[in-house]
């Protein structure tokens, strides 16, 4: 079974997201910021991961980047999942190493839709 | 809801559209009219029934039967169908014609996802095949309001998150002040939409290379479903082909069209001068 690490400080997005994820037949994993995140990250490197922007202690864009930086760091395949959903904020999340971009609100269809986007499902 | 008001209603969306809603799908009913009825004033659907038989007003009438058909769509759906298309189906149509212009419709398209997506694919990954070719789009739908919108290009934050990845809806939208998301002028211009129901000839829409009448028979009644069928059939250029929704068939539905030979889980006119495939379920 697959792995999604859903990052967000809020609990009840994170509950309601792992709902969803977990319908789509994925083992959940979650963190409320993204040094808990990397920290998760160098012990197991999850196949997803649902990732929030603004955070307490490390953002989102930090995480990205951190993770990407790490050994096996590419391998997972990272949604930004954000109400930041200008163009600047979707290319700086894109360039940082995001495939895929989910702007909140998001409903069950929305997810199953860009899992499969990013071919995950 | 009362058997009287359903069975008027079901009635109507039957002559206007050719749709068969089975009584235990009168919630549909109940949700699709229900905008039309707030927007009128009426308290009831009883209230909206007694108008329609009271005072003969076509024009209300048939907007109540295109709101009945449902308007389920989103951005590349059924995605291999498309592929198909634009990867092997449209280069042979356009090697074969040979005038160097290829023209689609899209029949049934509802608010013009399946036509713009077809745009996209276009714009994005046009075959070399396919280079300097002529393709016009057309999407048609009985229902005014799907027609405008799908003119109007403009979508909500759910509809662009549906079939859509990040970076098409970067590379083909802009977002207004209302929060919508406006397609771009280029695609915009590669489509057009009509308001046309398929129950009527459609003759005036001129003659299609491939035609695209996805997830719309299935609805229908049969003497509806085979009435539209040869309507498409006449409006095939030689060689033309239709394509239906996944798990659509006309078997037993038309004597003008057959599987095609060579694309398979399409239809293409009979030929008369070769035998025919067997069609018949023993």
């Amino acid at each position: 079974m697959k792995t999604c690490l859903i990052v967000d400080d809020s609990r009840v997005v994170r509950k309601v997201a792992a709902r969803i994820v977990k319908d789509l037949r994925f083992e959940v994993a979650e963190a409320g910021d993204g040094a808990e995140a990397l920290e998760y990250c160098r012990k197991q490197m999850p196949d997803a991961v649902l990732l929030d922007w603004n955070m307490p202690v490390m953002n989102g864009l930090d995480f990205l980047r951190a993770l990407r930086r790490e050994e096996g760091g590419k391998k997972p395949i990272v949604m930004f999942c954000s109400i930041e959903n200008d163009a600047e904020h979707v290319g700086e999340a894109l360039r940082s190493g995001a495939d895929e971009f989910i702007m909140k609100p998001f409903d069950a269809e929305i997810l199953e839709s860009k899992f499969a986007e990013v071919g995950l499902i | 809801m009362q058997d009287a008001v359903f069975n008027e209603l079901a009635d109507l969306a039957l002559k206007g559209s050719g749709q068969a809603i089975p009584r235990s799908k009168s919630y549909l009913i109940e949700a699709r009219l229900a905008p039309i009825a707030r927007r009128e004033g009426f308290g009831s659907l009883e209230d909206l029934v007694h108008c329609l038989k009271s005072r003969a007003n076509p024009v209300f009438a048939a907007e109540c039967a295109a709101a009945l058909v449902s308007k389920d769509t989103w951005f590349f759906r059924d995605r291999d169908a498309l592929n198909r298309l634009v990867t092997d189906i449209l280069p042979a149509r356009l090697k074969a014609g040979n005038t160097g212009r290829l023209k689609v419709w899209i029949a049934g398209g509802s608010t013009g996802q399946e036509a713009y997506s077809l745009a996209m694919m276009l714009e994005d990954d046009l075959p070399p095949a396919l280079r300097g070719a002529k393709i016009e789009i057309l999407s048609t739908d009985l229902c005014k309001s799907a027609v405008e919108r799908a003119r109007a290009g403009l979508y909500g934050h759910y509809e662009v998150q549906k079939g859509l990845s990040i970076h098409r809806l970067m590379k083909h939208f802009t977002r207004n002040d209302s929060g919508q998301w406006e397609i771009s002028e280029i695609l915009r211009s590669k489509v057009s939409f009509r308001q046309h129901n398929l129950l009527e000839s459609a003759g005036g829409l001129g003659k299609f290379d491939v035609i695209l009448c996805r997830n719309v028979l299935s609805g229908m009644d049969r003497s509806a479903r085979s009435r539209v069928v040869d309507s498409l059939a006449a409006q095939l250029m030689p060689g033309g082909l239709i394509l239906l929704g996944q798990g659509e068939s006309l078997i037993g539905l038309t004597s003008q069209l057959e599987p095609s030979r060579e694309f398979r889980g399409t239809w293409a006119a009979v030929d008369p001068n070769r035998t025919p495939v067997a069609t018949s379920v023993a």
